[in-house]
């Protein structure tokens, strides 16, 4: 009787002190760190879905273990506490280490976008440099190179999404450019073997007569001295400030492009040192002008212009004209020696003549 | 014994009385109410650590009443609680204050620095405008109108992003844009100085 009294007393000891758990306290902790730290990683942000997930859970696991607290001590279990928080921790832990790596991948996208974009844009700028000035392409180049000034500032400041989207409408401005560059080459293409009629008809003239003849190519900014039919010389040379296309207009800052000759020489007087006048405007462009005027290409008060020279003062490396073309003086001092009054004069955009 | 009874009675009533205390619905609700505010507010973007500490308060808060939940009927007391409630409520109320002032902050200073870079956009008009065009600078005074252009466009989009309360994308954009329209100022002064041959 007294063996089973003893035995039961230890029972009793046992259930209870295998009921009287301690609360969870340090998993508790564990998972409440692992909360701040996927907080303070951005996770609000790049992992929403389970930063939340874990935040409720861990809320629930302190309700639970607050539930347990309440009871009596030898009713009291905080295995369902204890799990909630080790499911907390995990969450809190993935949604940090999701965060870290989505903003890795995002910061080297946006970098590697960036960059990309910046070598597009140093290409895209020689090939705006090394043609003739197209403004309209410009404009949209100056946005693509903003768009990368403004995206490293957002990447230098952890705003990758901004970063991204700013990059993507600079990558949409330089599409533009490259759309207009197309776009001028297609036209370039189109019109390149009128300019070959003109400048072939032009040197067989010089060749059939043993004549002096002069050839403009205006995309190379090359000035060539043709002498029965041969180059004797040629020049680099600048043209009008906008020489991308035909002129239009007097004012439009373009070279015109056709056959002219020389209608004056002019030794003395010139403000540019020594001057070639050309019979600009001629048959063909004054019909140009008025179909423009008619179709309202051009306004209907735009005047033709004239004044059209080959002058001296150049050697700036650009086009500054207002339509003439330039010659340093000491180019402009070799030329005057051929060329007099009547000397042809032909003016293209572009010629696979001569290299 | 009916003298004894009565007292008996009366001790048991007090007990009762004192015993089962009212669960502080009302506080937690307020408490509730004043954490979705501070949401509206924002403060987990614009004050986040003072929301964080108002949350951590609020879910203590609401572990000190489920641990009194449940406590035996008699045994529970909700005085803890009540308070943490209050706190709680506190916390976030300036979470929310915190978080609005911080926002308006950014708000004033992007007003201003929307002010400052209009003024130098319009400094960099009236120069351009101004400028003596001739024969040496005309292809400069083009390039330099294109890229105002361009810039200006930039002003407008970082305008937007005001609206919409980025502020730190308008910020980026606006610093940006303020360098180019400066430097496009620069620019003017020496597309002048080839005008006048300097």
């Amino acid at each position: 009787m007294r063996v089973r009294a003893v035995a039961l007393a230890i029972s009793v000891a046992g259930v209870l002190i295998v009921s009287c758990q301690d609360p969870p306290l340090s998993t508790q902790q564990k998972a409440r760190y692992a909360v701040d730290q996927a907080s303070e990683a951005g996770s609000l942000r790049y992992a929403p879905v389970l930063f939340r997930q874990a935040e409720d859970i861990l809320t629930n696991g302190q309700m639970e273990m607050a539930r347990q607290n309440g009871r009596l001590a030898p009713f009291r279990d905080y295995r369902v506490a204890d799990s909630l928080f080790n499911l907390a921790f995990t969450l809190a832990s993935e949604a940090a280490d999701s965060t870290r790596s989505r903003i890795q991948n995002l910061k080297s996208t946006s970098i590697a976008e960036k960059n990309a974009l910046k070598q597009e844009l140093s290409n895209f700028r020689e090939s705006l440099d090394g043609n003739l000035t197209l403004f309209h392409a410009e404009r949209h180049w100056t946005s693509a190179d903003l768009a990368v000034s403004m995206s490293e500032k957002l990447i230098q400041q952890g705003e990758f999404y901004d970063a991204l989207a700013t990059l993507s409408e600079g990558r949409r401005a330089l599409d533009r450019v490259r759309d207009i560059l197309d776009e001028y080459s297609e036209s370039e293409s189109q019109s390149l073997a009128t300019w070959r009629h003109w400048v072939d008809a032009t040197v067989s003239a010089s060749r059939a007569k043993g004549s002096v003849c002069i050839v403009v190519d205006k995309t190379a900014h090359r000035l060539y001295l043709v002498r029965a039919g041969r180059v004797v010389h040629s020049y680099d040379c600048e043209l009008g400030y906008n020489s991308a296309r035909q002129k239009y207009f007097a004012g439009d800052g373009a070279t015109p492009e056709g056959t002219y000759s020389v209608t004056k020489v002019r030794h003395n007087g010139s403000k540019y040192y020594k001057a070639l006048m050309l019979n600009y405007p001629n048959s063909t462009d004054q019909q140009r002008f008025k179909q423009n005027k008619t179709k309202g290409v051009i306004s209907r008060y735009a005047r033709i212009g004239g004044l059209i020279e080959i002058h001296g003062n150049g050697g700036r490396s650009k086009d500054w004209t207002d339509g003439c073309v330039a010659l340093t003086d000491k180019e402009m001092e070799h030329l005057m020696q051929y060329v007099s009054v009547g000397t042809p004069v032909t003016i293209v955009r572009k010629s696979d003549r001569w290299p | 014994m009916f003298k004894r009874m009565s007292v008996l009675l009366l001790v048991l009533a007090v007990f009762l009385m004192v015993g089962c205390s009212k669960p502080p619905e009302v506080e937690m609700s307020a408490a509730d109410t004043a954490m979705q505010a501070a949401k509206t507010a924002e403060s987990e973007t614009y004050a986040p650590q003072a929301y964080r500490m108002a949350l951590d308060t609020l879910n203590a808060a609401k572990a000190a009443k489920q641990e009194q939940d449940s406590k035996f009927a008699l045994f529970r007391k909700y005085g803890k609680s009540k308070e943490m409630f209050v706190s709680a409520k506190a916390l976030m109320e300036k979470a929310g204050v915190d978080a609005k002032a911080e926002k308006e902050r950014m708000r004033a200073e992007l007003q201003s620095m929307l002010a400052d870079v209009k003024m130098v956009l319009d400094s960099a008009q009236v120069a351009l405008d101004k400028a003596p065009v001739g024969k040496g600078n005309k292809a400069d005074i083009e390039l330099i109108k294109n890229d105002l252009a361009g810039v200006n466009a930039a002003y407008t989009a970082a305008e937007a992003e005001f609206q919409a309360e980025k502020f730190m994308t308008c910020k980026a954009k606006l610093e940006t844009v303020r360098t180019r329209a400066q430097a496009i100022i620069t620019e003017i002064e020496a597309a002048k100085a080839k005008k006048s041959g300097k």
